[in-house]
């Protein structure tokens, strides 16, 4: 009785130590590959930056008050985080289209999650480090403190913008397991969208009713909605973080199964293999 | 017991979302690949090696058929069975700005092996692979042949029962080729590991392969050894014949398929050399014919391959 415990817990770490290796094996791909290439600096360093200085100067320009330039300041920034943090994402497979290599990794006993999991991991520490760079920009040239509203706020947001990062970063990846090389673009387009709808410069209520309607779908319209109210905008949902977060469960399972349905389309189409050629 | 036990093998690629094209991949293949075998597939262009090959390897999923792999359903039981097998393909690519340790400590990673066993392993593979020397060398500035090296080694990560090789020795050097085949065939004797390989250098099959398939047009066309393959062919051997004096013809003996004569010699082609040749020195001996100089010899698995490529 002991010894088959013994055996299932010894089963199980193994398991778990297997499933963290598999982990850990893309996370340490991505950073090797993002530390390798100066240009990926840019997304970490120059596009923040020069976001938030634009705007900065944009909300000087129009003298808004300092809760308006806050308003906008964090959508910035939280433009930046999820911009960062899901091209990690997208570049789980982004990678091996560019490299032809796409058919090793799936010749070997992974799950997506592995993949997934481990390129998300590095989104988040690009993104936590954008995060301090951009806040600390904005508090040093514009005033503007984003850390005010203390710890729990922060990471409230920063959760919502990497698992709105992992959400589209996932069906960006699925996109490209759908349609291939081609889709590739999609890396970069459609986070603009999402980010457009949930209210980065503006609160969502300006939208159209009909934007206004997907906004509400969108899980870092609420991560923004409640982060603002720190800065006195009241919020415009009951339980936003809660709704935002219990949004991105399932959104989170969707797009993992939408990932998971186009590599098994790429197995049957033999996508998998041409793009490995 | 088999290793592969393929039946009724069916894919067809499908293309283009308005007027789709079909192409038949593989039309109703059976194959059993014994444990601890090299087997060879060969075939033309097109001809499905690496179709066959993609779906014994869960790469890929067959319209039809049953496969098991190692005593696994390829469908069912792929991730058990992507943990017993691997597989180096000879234009293999990987991340181009990576290192050759790097490259394989990551794909170490996926099959779970880590920290001091996997720098163990990494270490040993770089060995075994002559690619010690190149440790610090960027995946894109390495050559073709330590590029195929590196492909072997990341093959042998896991310590595979099953090795699938397509095109192994594509594009090397001729000395790099015979010490890949040397090490590909030390992997049989010393780890019993069951090889797969696709190729388009006979030489290599018949220096590797117990056992020979050929495909065409998605379909297996012949197998067995190269010897069977020659003798099913029917090829013949050539008994070739210097001859004194030298306008003697032995066009109508018995077992003789056709006469060529070059440069003072005469080469017969017949059904089987071990028959045929003393029944012609004797024809000869009788005929007071001096026979100044015989040279045997047995088709080789080229002619076997253009014979069945036609």
């Amino acid at each position: 009785m002991i010894g088959s415990r013994a055996e299932k817990c010894w089963r199980a770490e193994g398991l778990l130590r297997a499933e963290a290796t598999a982990v850990w094996a893309f996370a340490v791909r991505n950073l090797q590959m993002a530390t390798r290439n100066v240009f990926l600096l840019f997304e970490l360093l120059f596009w923040p930056v020069v976001g938030v200085s634009t705007i900065g100067l944009m909300t000087r320009f129009l003298a808004l008050s300092t809760e308006d330039a806050a308003f906008v300041l964090i959508g910035q920034m939280a433009f930046s985080i999820v911009s960062t943090c899901q091209l990690d994402v997208a570049y789980s497979v982004i990678y091996d289209i560019w490299s032809k290599s796409m058919k090793h990794q799936f010749l070997a006993p992974i799950g997506i999650r592995h993949l997934t999991i481990g390129s998300w991991t590095v989104g988040i520490l690009r993104g936590t480090l954008v995060f301090l760079l951009t806040g600390g920009l904005a508090a040093w040239a514009f005033r503007i403190n984003v850390f005010d509203p203390g710890l729990g706020p922060v990471v409230t947001l920063l959760a919502g913008c990497f698992l709105t990062a992992w959400i589209v970063g996932v069906c960006v990846c699925a996109l490209i397991m759908l349609f291939g090389g081609r889709a590739e673009t999609a890396a970069w387009a459609p986070i603009n969208l999402v980010l457009a709808l949930s209210g980065i410069y503006y609160p969502v209520s300006v939208l159209p009713s009909a934007a206004a309607h997907v906004a509400r779908a969108i899980p870092l319209t609420y991560f923004l909605d409640t982060y603002r109210s720190n800065f006195g905008f009241p919020s415009a949902y009951p339980h936003a973080a809660l709704t935002g977060f219990a949004l991105s469960a399932g959104y989170v399972m969707l797009s993992h199964w939408a990932l998971l349905a186009a590599v098994g389309r790429a197995r049957r189409t033999g996508l998998l293999l041409k793009m490995s050629e | 017991m088999l290793a592969i036990d393929a039946r009724d093998v069916a894919k067809t690629f499908r293309a283009g979302w308005i007027g789709r094209r079909e192409t038949v991949a593989l039309d109703g293949v059976s194959l059993g690949v014994e444990r601890g075998a090299i087997f060879g597939l060969l075939g033309p262009n097109g001809a499905g090696k690496t179709t066959l090959l993609s779906i014994f390897a869960t790469l890929l999923l067959p319209d039809r058929g049953r496969i098991t792999v190692l005593g696994l359903d390829v469908v069912k039981d792929a991730t058990e069975v992507r943990r017993r097998l691997n597989m180096a393909s000879g234009n293999a690519s990987f991340l181009w700005n990576l290192r050759p340790p790097e490259i394989l400590s990551f794909y170490g990673r996926l099959y779970g092996v880590s920290g001091r066993a996997l720098r163990r392993r990494v270490d040993e593979l770089l060995t075994v692979c002559e690619l010690d020397p190149h440790r610090r060398v960027p995946y894109n500035e390495l050559s073709t042949g330590l590029k195929q090296r590196l492909a072997l080694a990341k093959s042998l990560l896991n310590d595979p029962e099953l090795l699938f090789l397509d095109e192994p020795t594509l594009g090397l050097d001729p000395d790099v080729s015979t010490r890949l085949r040397r090490y590909v065939a030390s992997l049989r004797r010393e780890r019993g590991m069951t090889i797969v390989l696709t190729t388009h250098y006979m030489r290599e099959a018949e220096e590797l392969c117990d056992e020979i398939a050929f495909i065409k047009a998605g379909r297996i066309f012949a197998r067995g050894s190269a010897g069977d393959l020659k003798r099913a062919i029917q090829l013949g051997d050539v008994i070739a014949l210097r001859l004194d004096p030298p306008d003697v013809r032995l066009d109508d003996a018995p077992g003789v398929l056709r006469a060529v004569a070059a440069n003072g010699w005469i080469e017969y082609t017949v059904d089987a050399a071990e028959k045929r040749v003393p029944e012609l020195l004797q024809r000869l001996h009788a005929d007071g014919v001096v026979v100044r100089g015989i040279e045997v010899r047995e088709p080789d698995l080229e002619d076997v391959f253009v014979e069945m490529a036609r």
